[in-house]
């Protein structure tokens, strides 16, 4: 990103619930978004410790601290880990999903041992951030760990997996101003600076 | 479930493998001249009503998500990116632009000394591109300002149109750069029984109300009304040979039993990479290197287009996620003009609206490096505030881009594909000046560049067509040189990409494969 653009830090719509629309969906769409809010499920693929380690990742990696909704977003992980079906494209040579990930985070445990990722105070925040911006250069020190894995591959997996989940969720959809499932309503104003009664508004972006 | 079948012990006029785009207008053309069709379709068959939703990340079902291994320096992404796998194939989640090639795209051996010329002219496919404009009611402007054809188009322009085409609009008219709406497979009014769009934006999910074409849709149910045989669920697994040379049939499996359909003539529908996949799969003894593969360029020279993403950030809300994806285009790029601009061949800039999933990708990858944690958050925050834009660019064609088979099998036991692909200069050299109009045309509306994202679209070659059977796979009609009951009719018969959205011309040259196959059926030298 270019340096002199200025981004928020805050959501731009703060009264904005984009399941207040919900009975304007679909019951098909509903269903599907509605179940994003419901308490995750048992975990299929990953095992506990992994889990954990996971938790600490995704929340340095989507810089999001409330649990639940990095609990959602772990658990969009494992039921992906624990799909059948296919990952699209892998690289050659670089391992198939699920390894490449068990594999990953076992090699961060190793390379991190004096701490405690699931306790996270700010000393192992720094860690992990520090360790997470190596691995997506692909130049994580300590050679006995790391030879011979695809450090970049490895951390791309898990960002793509974790904002595929997160941004996914109707939470997130709030505070980004997204107007969300749209059938069988479209849109019906659709110039520059218009919009639907029921998309997201707020004063403050209307200087 | 057992396969409830209507030709099971026949042997039938033709077998179509893939209902996709080329699939489905083939079927329809041939059974309606009274042959007797089966369709094997790997995917399922969905209810647009049931089966879709407004949710980009469960509809990623819609695409072919089974692995291929990637390499090259620019390994592509695969998947929902560029391949469909349903009853419909790549146009149920396809964004409607429906653009013809310009004739110039038919000869860029002639005109700028690269790629290969096509064995067929603009004109000789014109009439196959007013058919299927005509049986899709694609919408478009009063005047399409680029290319050999400028309208009329059935139904009119769509409108209106979403914030972030306007936004586009008003750039390219500050810059002096002419700008339209495109025509497209979406309708405007409606047609046979299928209402016009409602505008909501998610056509790469599928179309809910049906307003957007897909054979599904459109071709589909007419080919069965004629009589022909659609099974989903159906993946083909290998083309069979006769001793005499000639192609017999297809195995296929569904629901991990095995059939065998034996068929006159096999017409291979499947796509860019399974088309070629399966034809190396089928190798026979007699045909060590793969069916129909004697010249060796089975899997070769396949091509995206380059399709880097522009996404610059505004004081004001755009709010990319209203409206149909594409609206307004410009092709004043897209004439050759090596000596002024350094590079063969041009590109389409689309005004290119995306949702959540597809936004956070675009910032994620972007070319300078990845973006995450709290820089990736704020960027998000800032959704509603980026205009976004797209090229649709000319890859040339490299022999070493291509499709074989990787040493990983798949769930049925079958080599899976491994597509290789790396840029080569003068795509580099076309990607870098599009970058820079499409920041020009951002920032004449106030934007600044925040985001670029290098990205790829749409699968073209593979099995391209030729006169010279020693450098081609099939003619000018998708006859395989080697196996004359063995066609090939998609894109992988493309010879250059242009830098036009591919799925007209896939469905113009179906139109044609289809009348030759009918006219010679009729005078019984098929
Ligand atoms: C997100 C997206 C947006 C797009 N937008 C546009 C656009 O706006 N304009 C445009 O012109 N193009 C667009 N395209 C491209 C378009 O989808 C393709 O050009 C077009 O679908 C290609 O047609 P086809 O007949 O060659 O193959 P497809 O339509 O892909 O059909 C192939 C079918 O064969 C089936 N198949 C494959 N292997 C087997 C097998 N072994 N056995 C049985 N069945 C098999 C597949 O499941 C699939 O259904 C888009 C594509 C994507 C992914
Ligand atoms: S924007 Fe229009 S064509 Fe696209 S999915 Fe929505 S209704 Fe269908």
């Amino acid at each position: 990103m270019k340096e002199e653009i200025r981004m928020t830090s805050q959501s731009r719509y703060p009264f904005y619930n984009v399941m207040n629309e919900q009975e304007a969906w679909d019951a098909h769409t509903r269903n599907i978004v509605r179940s994003r809010l419901e308490p995750s499920s048992q975990l299929r693929y990953l095992e506990m410790e992994e889990l954990q380690l996971l938790r600490s990742v995704c929340r340095v990696l989507l810089d999001e601290t409330r649990s639940e909704m990095l609990a959602f977003v772990v658990s969009h992980i494992d039921q992906v880990l624990a799909s059948p079906v296919g990952e699209a494209q892998r690289k050659a040579a670089v391992l198939p999903q699920g390894k490449l990930i068990r594999d990953g985070l076992q090699r961060m445990r190793l390379s991190t041992l004096l701490y405690d990722f699931a306790a996270m105070d700010q000393t192992e925040l720094a860690a992990l951030e520090q360790l997470l911006s190596q691995l997506s250069e692909g130049c994580a020190e300590s050679a006995e760990v790391w030879t011979g894995f695809d450090q970049k591959a490895f951390f791309k997996s898990l960002l793509s997996m974790a904002a595929d989940g997160y941004y996914s969720h109707p939470d997130i959809w709030s505070e980004i101003g997204y107007g969300g499932p749209a059938y069988p309503r479209g849109y019906v104003r659709a110039s520059l600076g218009q919009i639907d009664p029921w998309e997201a508004n707020s004063p403050m972006n209307h200087p | 479930m057992t396969l409830q079948r209507k030709y099971a012990d026949e042997e039938v006029d033709a077998c179509i493998v893939g209902a996709g785009a080329a699939g489905g207008v083939l079927a329809k053309e041939l059974s309606e001249a009274g042959m007797k069709v089966v369709v094997l379709e790997a995917g399922p068959m969905l209810d647009p009503q049931q089966d879709f939703a407004s949710d980009e990340l469960a509809m990623r079902k819609l695409g072919w998500q089974d692995t291929r291994i990637v390499d090259g320096t620019d390994p592509l992404t695969m998947g929902h990116n560029n391949s469909g796998r349903s009853v419909g194939g790549g146009t149920v989640h396809f964004t409607g632009v429906f653009l013809r090639f310009h004739a110039d795209d038919f000869h860029t051996y002639s005109t700028d000394g690269i790629g290969e010329d096509w064995p067929l002219s603009y004109d000789e496919l014109a009439p196959y591109y007013d058919k299927i404009e005509k049986e899709v009611a694609v919408s478009g402007p009063k005047h399409f300002p680029w290319g050999e054809y400028h309208g009329p188009y059935p139904y009119p322009e769509r409108e209106p149109l979403s914030p972030n085409a306007y936004l586009f609009r008003q750039g390219c008219e500050k810059l002096g750069i002419r700008s339209s709406v495109p025509p497209l497979a979406i309708l405007s009014a409606p047609f046979e029984g299928r209402p016009p769009c409602i505008n909501r934006g998610f056509c790469n999910q599928g179309c809910m109300p049906n307003a957007k074409f897909s054979t599904l849709l459109v071709h589909l149910p007419k080919a069965i009304n004629s009589g022909a045989e659609l099974l989903s669920d159906c993946m083909v697994t290998q083309v069979l040979m006769h001793p005499n040379g000639k192609a017999s049939g297809v195995a296929f499996t569904h629901n991990k039993v095995s059939y065998v359909q034996k068929a006159r003539m096999v017409i291979l529908s499947a796509y860019a990479v399974e088309t070629p996949r399966l034809l190396l799969n089928s190798a026979t003894v007699q045909f060590p290197d793969g069916l129909a593969n004697s010249s060796g360029w089975v899997g070769r020279a396949i091509m995206p287009h380059s399709s880097y993403d522009v996404m610059a950030k505004f004081d004001k809300e755009i709010r990319i996620y209203k409206g149909t994806p594409v609206l307004a285009t410009t092709q004043e790029f897209y004439a050759s003009n090596p000596a002024e601009r350094g590079f063969a061949r041009g590109y389409s800039l689309h005004a290119h609206g995306a949702r959540p999933l597809e936004t956070v990708k675009g910032i994620i990858g972007d070319e300078r490096g990845l973006v995450w944690g709290k820089q990736l958050r704020e960027a998000m925050l800032e959704y509603n505030f980026y205009g976004r834009i797209t090229m649709v660019g000319e890859v040339l064609p490299n022999p070493d881009n291509r499709v074989t088979l990787a040493e990983d099998t798949d769930e049925y036991g079958l080599p899976r594909a491994k597509v290789t692909f790396s840029y080569g200069e003068n795509d580099r050299k076309m990607i870098q000046e599009a970058i820079g109009n499409m920041s020009a045309i951002l920032e004449a509306e106030g934007g600044k560049v925040a985001f670029v994202h290098p990205d790829t679209a749409h699968l073209m070659g593979g099995c391209r067509m030729g006169t010279n059977p020693d450098r081609s796979v099939v003619d000018a009609y998708g006859q395989t040189h080697d196996i004359p009951n063995l066609f090939v009719c998609d894109a992988s018969v493309f010879v250059t990409s242009s830098g036009s959205n591919p799925t007209h011309t896939v469905m113009a040259l179906a139109a044609r494969t289809a009348e030759h196959i009918v006219n010679k059926v009729k005078r019984r030298e098929l």
